[in-house]
């Protein structure tokens, strides 16, 4: 099943690559072919329980939009511009059998794009931040990434610590063990992925997502605070552990 | 100018279809929750829920104040500059979980808005069948006052025969209404039932003011394109930029050949057909006043702020809801096009999200800085805001103020855009933007490509062109377009945020008006695509999906302007801080 959703999220960007591709000369995919792709599209199963809000943070050039676009695209981007503010990515995923759709904020590493990114920390369930284990100096401002993540989203958000580009073993600049110790001093998960291989990227967001649902069914994570990052959807089925939540948490806009 | 008699008889027909659907839906001894929004998770969205019981509809209210002639003698104002004020005071009040109160205030608004604009003398009557052919569905569709009927007309049509066995009519006129029913569900969630009488005489109104005018129907106006179109296509070239040329001229002959009706039957007749819907709109809010008890006990949370994501989150969550149950129940539903989910996979709701937080941050940055500053400079800094607001307030995005005669395809509109985005550095959005344009242009090309020319291989392709497909691309080309401008103004907001240059609220504004425009136009065209598909179909079938079209470009035009009066608090901070660097050197 859940199989069957990757495939579907796949493909719905796939599709939407092709008509990006094709719009020009219209001589490639007939019509047809796109019309049958967005009733596709439309029917597509959207039964998801939860919307977690995610961050992506981390100086520039670690390489956090090719984890997105590894991660819901389940390719390797090769000549990644670079981001303008954020930029958005989903997919849905399985979580302890619970369909949960993510809702992924790719923030700009740019430090003239700091002011403005810090805006959008607010009410996320979740933060990954992202270091390049080949440049040090990445690594050493997770210290100033970990004090706005701390300060800007809710004490109950989930921060998963990744070193991006674990393909890039000979150029290593940061030990994994050095690392595994800063997560482990503060309170943090903590992975090696590359975005390039694909490699440890699914773990990364389904490890914080598990977390964030742990905290929900153990109820640290109040989901009726405007701020909890999740939104639980009332249509989907459901145990009724969660009845009490009757009113779904709107995501950081309720004010 | 007969068949748009038709279309005027049939109008009642489809009212009193939704009247005869009320009472067949039971109210099912399920209570009607009063907590809005408050939908708990096991709550089924089928036909059962609580808030759609239309107990006791009163038919009587449908032609009430309906007739356009009795409208002049109707004119209480009350409810526009109530929501002038409301819209001055800078925060817009949305609110997802009170969909009924939002419904009539903001028509009133806009009704208000409009009437001023038309009561200008220096508005060129030869627009006004613009106004009446494309505007009046605007006007129906604000907010979506009218699908709570729809809904009912579909969820009858799902108790009487659950699964439609053939995709011949049934199922045709169910993926029109259930899109609309979907938004209905969801904005007019907490209604009761008066709410469906008073949309339906809010329709007849405007379906009466429009035969009063002699203008054709959405069918016949989208006919009259598509048989210009094939004039001026008869041209041996026909290559695909030729066709859309052919296309746009068409358009232009519908509104010349509109324009002397008009201008015999005058200004005073539209003004009071405009002075009906600012009546029926206080009257909805009247008769909901009186028919449910709720509303007096949410009144008190009625200004409480929402945001426009927060409205299109929740429908599109409805929609998301009513998918997954179609599939269940009925294969047959799977070419309904959901505007707002489409729109979300487009990335629309997010970049919306994102921009509303950053306005909303400059908002209150500004009013903080106001609250430090004090004496002489305070009133200064009031003044220069003063003329950003007023830049903002100003602008008039109505189709009328543009000039016709101008040509328009994909790759103008992308050269307007370039224009208008001259300097900003944001060609990366406004990339994608003019690409989904033109993927529209050309799909709609494809669309209306006449038949012989579908030779060998394509036969297939073009059967498939039904009504719905075609219906689906519009719905599907509208979200995406709509998506991308949200989209692009949230980029602007983000470069105008960071870079100290100084961005002027002239070239934004004249950006939403080429972007409403183009939705316009697109629209057109689409429904004129429809027309040509819908050929052999009834007027029943295609007369919805033709209105939903119109209804989605309405609704479309709708968000982009707000999303660009977002973008105010943001170039008035951008102001301040310009300021500050200027005066620290």
């Amino acid at each position: 099943m859940g199989r069957q959703k990757e495939d579907t999220v796949r493909q719905q960007g796939e599709t939407e690559r092709g008509h990006s591709e094709t719009e020009g000369g219209h001589s490639e995919t007939t019509w047809g072919d796109r019309m049958r792709t967005n009733i596709k599209m439309t029917a597509a199963p959207y039964n998801y329980s939860y919307i977690f809000k995610y961050i992506i943070i981390g100086d520039m050039g670690v390489g956090k939009s090719c984890l997105l676009h590894q991660f819901t695209e389940k390719k390797f981007m090769a000549d990644c511009p670079h981001t303008i503010g954020v930029e958005f990515g989903t997919r849905i995923m399985e979580v302890h059998g619970q369909k949960v759709k993510l809702q992924i904020w790719d923030t700009a590493g740019q430090e003239r794009f700091r002011a403005v990114t810090r805006s959008y920390y607010r009410g996320a369930a979740g933060a990954l931040m992202v270091y390049d284990i080949t440049r040090r100096s990445t690594y050493n401002h997770l210290s100033s990434w970990l004090t706005d993540a701390r300060n800007l989203t809710n004490p109950n958000t989930v921060i998963i610590l990744i070193g991006n580009k674990a393909d890039l073993e000979a150029q290593r600049d940061v030990t994994y063990e050095e690392a595994k110790q800063f997560a482990e001093e503060n309170g943090l998960l903590f992975l090696e992925a590359s975005a390039k291989t694909g490699e440890n990227v699914e773990e990364a967001f389904l490890e914080a997502a598990k977390r964030i649902y742990q905290n929900i069914q153990d109820g640290s994570l109040d989901l009726n605070a405007a701020e909890s990052g999740v939104q639980h959807k009332p249509s989907a089925p459901q145990g009724g552990r969660l009845n009490a939540d009757s009113q779904p948490a709107k995501e950081g806009c309720s004010c | 100018m007969s068949d748009s008699e038709t279309t005027a008889a049939e109008a009642p027909q489809v009212a009193a279809e939704a009247q005869d659907a009320a009472p067949t839906e039971t109210p099912g001894g399920s209570s009607p929750t009063e907590t809005p929004g408050g939908s708990s998770p096991t709550e089924t969205p089928g036909g059962s829920s609580p808030t759609e019981t239309p107990g006791g509809s009163s038919p009587t209210e449908t032609p009430g104040g309906s007739s356009p002639t009795e409208t002049p003698a109707a004119p209480p104002r009350a409810p526009g500059p109530r929501s002038r004020g409301s819209a001055q005071s800078g925060s817009r009040h949305r609110d997802a979980r009170r969909p009924r109160h939002r419904r009539p205030r903001l028509l009133a608004h806009r009704d208000a808005r409009r009437l001023l604009a038309h009561r200008d003398a220096r508005r060129p009557l030869a627009h006004a069948p613009e106004v009446s052919t494309d505007v009046a569905p605007t006007r129906r569709a604000r907010r979506r006052p009218e699908p709570k009927p729809a809904a009912e007309v579909k969820e009858t049509q799902e108790v009487e025969e659950p699964p439609p066995k053939t995709p011949s009519e049934s199922t045709v006129s169910q993926a029109g209404w259930g899109y609309w029913g979907s938004w209905g569900k969801s904005i007019l969630s907490t209604a009761t039932s008066t709410v469906a009488t008073v949309g339906q005489g809010l329709s007849h109104v405007i379906e009466k003011a429009e035969t009063s005018l002699g203008i054709p129907s959405p069918t016949e106006l989208s006919a009259q394109v598509e048989e210009e179109e094939k004039q001026q296509a008869s041209s041996p070239e026909g290559d695909a930029s030729s066709e859309t040329d052919g296309a746009v001229g068409g358009a232009m002959g519908m509104f010349s050949s509109l324009t002397s009706v008009v201008q015999s039957t005058g200004k005073t007749m539209i003004s009071g057909g405009l002075d009906a819907l600012e009546f029926i709109g206080k009257k909805t809010m009247d008769v909901i006043a009186e028919g449910d008890p709720g509303f007096k006990k949410t009144k008190g949370l009625r200004f409480h702020n929402s945001t426009l994501s927060q409205v299109l989150r929740e429908a599109k969550e409805q929609e998301e809801l009513q998918t997954a149950e179609g599939e269940a129940s009925d294969s047959e539903k799977k070419v309904v096009a959901h505007y707002g989910m489409l729109f979300d996979e487009f990335q629309g709701l997010s970049h919306l999200e994102a921009l509303e937080i950053l306005s909303r941050e400059s908002e209150s940055k500004v009013k903080s800085v106001l609250t430090t500053l004090s004496g002489e400079e305070r009133l200064q800094l009031r003044k220069e805001l003063e003329s950003i607001r007023e830049s903002f307030s100003l602008v008039e995005f109505d189709d009328e103020d543009v000039d016709e005669q101008k040509d328009e395809d994909g790759s103008e509109f992308e050269e307007e855009l370039t224009k208008a985005l001259d300097g900003l550095s944001v060609s990366t959005t406004a990339g994608k933007l003019s690409k989904a344009c033109k993927s529209a242009s050309s799909l709609i090309s494809e669309m209306s490509r006449p038949e012989e020319e579908a030779e060998a291989g394509e036969e297939l392709v073009k059967k498939t062109a039904s009504v719905e497909e075609v219906h689906a691309a519009a719905i599907r080309s509208l979200a995406e377009l709509t998506a991308r401008s949200i989209e692009l103004f949230h980029k602007l907001a983000e470069m105008i945020l960071f870079s100290s240059g100084s961005t002027e609220a002239g070239v934004l504004s004249q950006l939403t008006v080429v972007l409403c425009r183009e939705i316009s136009l697109l629209s057109k065209k689409f429904t004129s695509c429809l027309t040509t598909a819908g050929s052999n179909e009834k007027r029943d079938v295609l007369n919805p999906l033709i209105t939903g079209v119109f209804l989605e470009a309405s609704n479309s035009a709708s968000y982009i302007q707000d999303a660009f009066q977002l973008l105010r608090p943001i170039l008035e901070i951008s102001h301040i801080q310009r300021t500050a660097d200027s005066a620290e050197q």
